[in-house]
């Protein structure tokens, strides 16, 4: 092999060594840039993907109501969204505000935002939205819709973020079980046979929690945590017991590839 | 001349590759396999550039495949940048070797080398997770998910070829000019 050959090959090594050793915000910082160049791409797929789907439907539409109808379901789903919370809210603090003075929860301020881009690699259950730190969005901000969890804020650039969904393995929600104490740790599977919309893992319950099939599961809402309390998660399917705890396997609420509209929250209204 | 039109087409190739891989969707038959390109392409530049050229082809994917699907949660990162790119260096070595072959206008290469690059890279992915998130999980769903996109790679080989072939054939001394055509 040629000297030069082997200096060239050693300076691409030394390179990729002094990549690998990069703080994690500057790598998420190389990213979102990479992301802001291809997010142009990245939209314009989405739309050729979303007239496609449409193109049926829009024989059967007039373009101007088939918009009115979509502005009015996005408020739709942001009403029934926030009266969700709300509900679970108001729920929580009359079961425990006697008992406990527990202060009123604050109501949360929603952001809307689109799927641009889902389910792109193998190994992570992700997808990109189309709002960034423009428009107020932080890493680690939950992102629901009216039916439920779907995961939390991973990546933020400029107009984009990426939501790591609780279907993925490293999406971890601390997570209670509707009439009953039982509190666990849910989280995705490393593979998901079905794409996105998976199994989740309740694990570290009490062995004799004997849970029912059909049975909700809400974020608990742990003290620092990033996931507030009482948002649906889905519902047991399967209990079963295991050598030191129990764990339940969990049907997702929201099926992730037939949902295009989501909520970031954003804070506190 | 060649070798710059080569090193100049790997970006965008690439970055195409990204989009086509991010727009389609998972193949629900093979267990959730996704179409996977990046690696084919990667991979006939490697067989039709010279070695230094390779080495840039190497560093370009492997930088850009690593921003794609870099994963971070909570501060934690799973496939650090840079790892992809040691494995192109590896896998293009290696596709580099057929590369006189490849000149003389034996393309076939192309086809194994895809699939074996496909999976390899899968695999690779797959097994720094494992490390990261030190728990293995090894299920039939894995092992489709690895294989099934290497063999999507070498049914769609052929195709890359030929779509490529008639611009090569446009640049002078290009190395698919070759006798054997």
């Amino acid at each position: 092999m040629k000297k030069l050959n082997i200096a060239l090959l050693l300076a691409v090594i030394g390179l990729a060594v002094y990549l690998s050793v990069l703080s994690p915000a500057d790598m998420q910082m190389m990213q979102g840039k990479f992301l802001s160049f291809l997010a142009p791409f990245l939209r314009t797929g989405s739309a050729v993907q979303e007239q496609l789907g449409s193109m049926g439907q829009g024989l059967k539409t007039i373009d101007e109501l088939e918009s009115e109808n979509r502005k009015l379901n996005e408020a739709n789903r942001e009403l029934l969204t926030t009266n969700n919370l709300l509900r679970e809210i108001e729920g929580e603090n009359n079961r425990l505000r006697l008992a406990l003075e527990y202060r009123e929860r604050s109501v949360f301020r929603l952001l809307p935002a689109r799927i641009i881009s889902r389910d792109a690699s193998t190994w992570w259950n992700t997808v990109k939205i189309n709002r960034g730190f423009e428009d107020g969005v932080e890493t680690d901000q939950p992102v629901l819709t009216d039916v439920g969890l779907i995961g939390k804020v991973t990546t933020v650039t400029k107009n984009e973020s990426i939501v790591v969904l609780i279907t993925d393995e490293t999406c971890r929600v601390a997570a209670k079980v509707e009439g009953t104490r039982e509190q666990g740790i849910l989280s995705g599977k490393r593979v998901q046979d079905s794409g996105a919309m998976g199994e989740l893992q309740l694990n570290f319950l009490t062995k004799n929690a004997a849970l029912e099939p059909g049975q909700k599961v809400y974020t608990a809402g742990v003290s620092n945590g990033v996931f507030p309390s009482g948002i649906l998660i889905g519902t047991v399917k399967e209990f079963r017991t295991r050598p030191l705890d129990g764990q339940a396997l969990v049907e997702p609420a929201v099926d992730i590839s037939q949902t295009e509209d989501v909520f970031v929250v954003v804070g506190a209204k | 001349m060649k070798t710059l039109l080569g090193l100049a087409a790997i970006i965008p190739g690439v970055v195409a590759a990204l989009l086509l891989q991010e727009m389609l969707p998972a193949v629900n038959v093979l267990h959730g396999a996704r179409f996977v390109f990046v690696p084919m392409i990667f991979c006939y530049a490697a067989l039709a550039l010279p070695f230094p050229a390779m080495l840039f082809a190497a560093l370009v994917t492997g930088l850009l495949t690593d921003l794609m699907y870099l994963h971070v949660v909570a501060g934690r990162v799973e496939i650090a940048l840079g790892c992809s790119i040691v494995f192109f260096v590896i896998y293009g070595s290696i596709s580099n070797g057929f590369r006189p072959a490849f000149s003389r206008g034996h393309w076939w290469p192309l086809i194994p080398l895809s699939a074996l690059g496909t999976s390899s890279f899968l695999l690779m992915q797959f097994l720094m997770i494992t490390l990261r998130r030190e728990e293995l999980i090894f299920d039939q769903a894995v092992i489709w998910r690895v294989l099934a996109p290497g063999l999507l790679a070498a049914l769609f080989a052929p195709l890359l070829h030929a779509m490529i072939r008639p611009f090569a054939l446009l640049i002078p001394e290009n190395p698919l000019l070759a006798k054997s055509y």
